[in-house]
C-alpha cells in the first residue's frame, strides 16, 4: 500500500475521508478569516 | 517509495495520531519556506547588482529541494506520515483557491473546460488501451493506465485499484509510471508553453487536461505563471470530478467479466468516489461572488491557499524517488510515455483550437 493510500485509509479510519478533513479545514480557515480572527495572511 | 507508516491503534487518542505528522509536516513548511526564500533572495541579489537573470519561481525551488533530499539521502521515519499530507493541503488549497474566481469565471472557464475534459477523456482511454495491447500488458494494468492518465493520476488509480480488484503490483506499476511523468511534465510543459507562446489561460487549461496528477498539474501552471496555477486547478478540478464515473464504467466492465466485484448501488458508488473537495471549491467561490468576504478577506483567503500549495509542492519533490520508480520496470513506463506525449499533442490541439474561439 502507497503512503499516500495509508494516509487516505488513516484519515477514514478517524470517521471521515482525506477529502472531507480537508474540506473542514478549509472551510474552518474561511471562518475564521469571515470572523476577524484571520486578519492578515502575509505571502 | 516511502517507508512504511504504522496506524494510530484504537487505544490511541486523536491527539497522538495528529502528533504523528508533525515532524512530517514542519519538513515541508521548511522546503518550501526556503524556496519561497531562495527566489526572493536572488531576485534580490540580482537587482542589487543590476544582473539580468531568469526568474525561478519558489515553485520550482521548493520541488527542486524536496526532489534533491528524496534522492540522496534516506529521509527518516519520524518524518514519512507528514510528508504523506501534501495531499490533504492540496485539496484544501484547491478548496480555498475557489475564492480567486468569481461564479462567473468558473462558468466560463469551468464550461469549456468541461467540453474538453470530455474530449481528453475519451482520447486518453481509446489511447491507452490501444497502447496497453500493442505492448502487452496485463489488461488491468491496461486499464489502470488508462484511468491515470485519463482522469486524476494516483487517486484514480487508487480508485479504479479497488473497484477492478488490480493486483497490487500492477497499481504500484501504474502509479509510479504517472509519477514518473508527472515529473518530467514540470520540465517539459513550461518550456514548450513559453516556446509556442501560450497565454496564461490556454497554458493553464494546458496543464489542467495533460498532466495527470493533481499536485503535478497545479505545479506544472504555477511554473508558467499565477495566473496559469488557478486555471490549471480549475482544469484539473473539472476532471477530477469525473473520476466516478470514470472507474464506475470500468468496474462494470471487468464485472461483466467475472473479474471484480459487482457494483449494487451506482449512486452510492458515484457519491462514494466523487471528490468532496470539489464542491468545496464551488462553495467558496459562490460565496465570494456574493460578497460574503471583503477584499482583504478574499485576499487572505488566497494566501492561504498559496501557503496550502507551498507544502503540497515540498511533497510532490520529497516523495519523487527515481530509484523506487526504476523498480518497477520499464514497459509500463514506456506505454505511459507514449500515451502522455499523445495526449499532450491532442489536448495541445484542443487548447489552441479552443483559444482560436473562445479567445482564452
Amino acid at each position: 500500500m502507497s503512503e499516500d493510500n495509508k494516509i487516505a485509509t488513516a484519515a477514514t479510519r478517524l470517521g471521515l475521508s482525506l477529502d472531507v478533513w480537508a474540506l473542514i479545514t478549509a472551510f474552518l480557515l474561511a471562518l475564521l478569516v469571515r470572523v476577524g480572527v484571520l486578519k492578515h495572511v502575509p505571502w | 517509495m516511502a517507508t512504511s507508516v504504522t496506524f494510530p491503534s484504537e487505544d490511541q487518542n486523536f491527539f497522538a495520531s495528529v502528533v504523528r505528522f508533525v515532524p512530517g509536516v514542519l519538513l515541508l513548511a521548511a522546503i518550501g519556506f526556503a524556496g519561497k526564500v531562495l527566489e526572493q533572495s536572488i531576485n534580490g541579489y540580482a537587482k542589487a547588482h543590476h544582473l539580468v537573470i531568469p526568474n525561478i519561481e519558489y515553485v520550482l525551488w521548493a520541488i527542486a529541494i524536496g526532489l534533491l533530499i528524496a534522492n540522496t539521502v534516506t529521509i527518516p521515519k519520524i518524518f514519512i506520515p507528514g510528508i504523506a499530507t501534501y495531499e490533504f493541503w492540496l485539496k484544501a488549497g484547491i478548496v480555498l483557491l475557489g475564492a480567486r474566481f468569481v461564479v462567473g469565471d468558473v462558468l466560463k472557464l469551468g464550461g469549456i473546460s468541461i467540453a474538453l475534459v470530455v474530449l481528453e477523456i475519451s482520447g486518453s482511454l481509446f489511447l491507452m488501451t490501444v497502447l496497453g495491447r500493442l505492448f502487452n500488458l496485463k489488461p488491468k494494468l491496461t486499464s489502470l493506465l488508462a484511468v491515470g492518465s485519463a482522469v486524476c493520476g494516483v487517486s484514480a488509480i487508487i480508485a479504479a485499484k479497488g473497484a477492478i480488484d488490480a493486483d497490487d503490483e500492477d497499481s504500484s506499476f501504474a502509479i509510479a509510471a504517472i509519477l514518473a511523468l508527472g515529473a518530467i511534465a514540470l520540465v517539459t510543459f513550461p518550456l514548450i508553453g513559453h516556446a509556442l507562446h501560450l497565454s496564461d489561460n490556454a497554458y493553464g487549461l494546458w496543464s489542467g487536461l495533460a498532466v495527470d496528477n493533481t499536485a503535478e498539474a497545479t505545479a506544472a501552471g504555477a511554473l508558467y505563471s499565477d495566473v496559469a496555477g488557478k486555471v490549471a486547478v480549475l482544469a484539473k478540478t473539472t476532471r477530477n470530478a469525473t473520476i466516478g464515473f470514470v472507474v464506475l464504467g470500468y468496474a462494470i466492465y471487468w464485472a461483466s467479466r467475472g473479474q471484480a466485484e459487482k457494483v449494487k448501488n451506482k449512486g452510492a458508488f458515484l457519491w462514494e468516489k466523487f471528490p468532496k473537495f470539489v464542491l468545496g471549491f464551488l462553495v467558496i467561490s459562490l460565496l465570494v461572488s456574493v460578497h460574503v468576504f471583503n477584499k482583504e478577506q478574499v485576499g487572505a483567503l488566497a494566501n492561504l491557499s498559496r501557503w496550502a500549495f507551498l507544502l503540497t509542492f515540498a511533497g510532490v519533490g520529497l516523495r519523487t524517488n527515481f530509484r523506487e520508480m526504476a523498480k518497477q520496470g520499464v514497459r509500463p513506463f514506456i506505454v505511459g510515455a507514449l500515451g502522455e506525449v499523445l495526449i499532450a499533442s491532442l489536448t495541445l490541439g484542443l487548447v489552441v483550437a479552443a483559444n482560436a474561439i473562445w479567445k482564452l
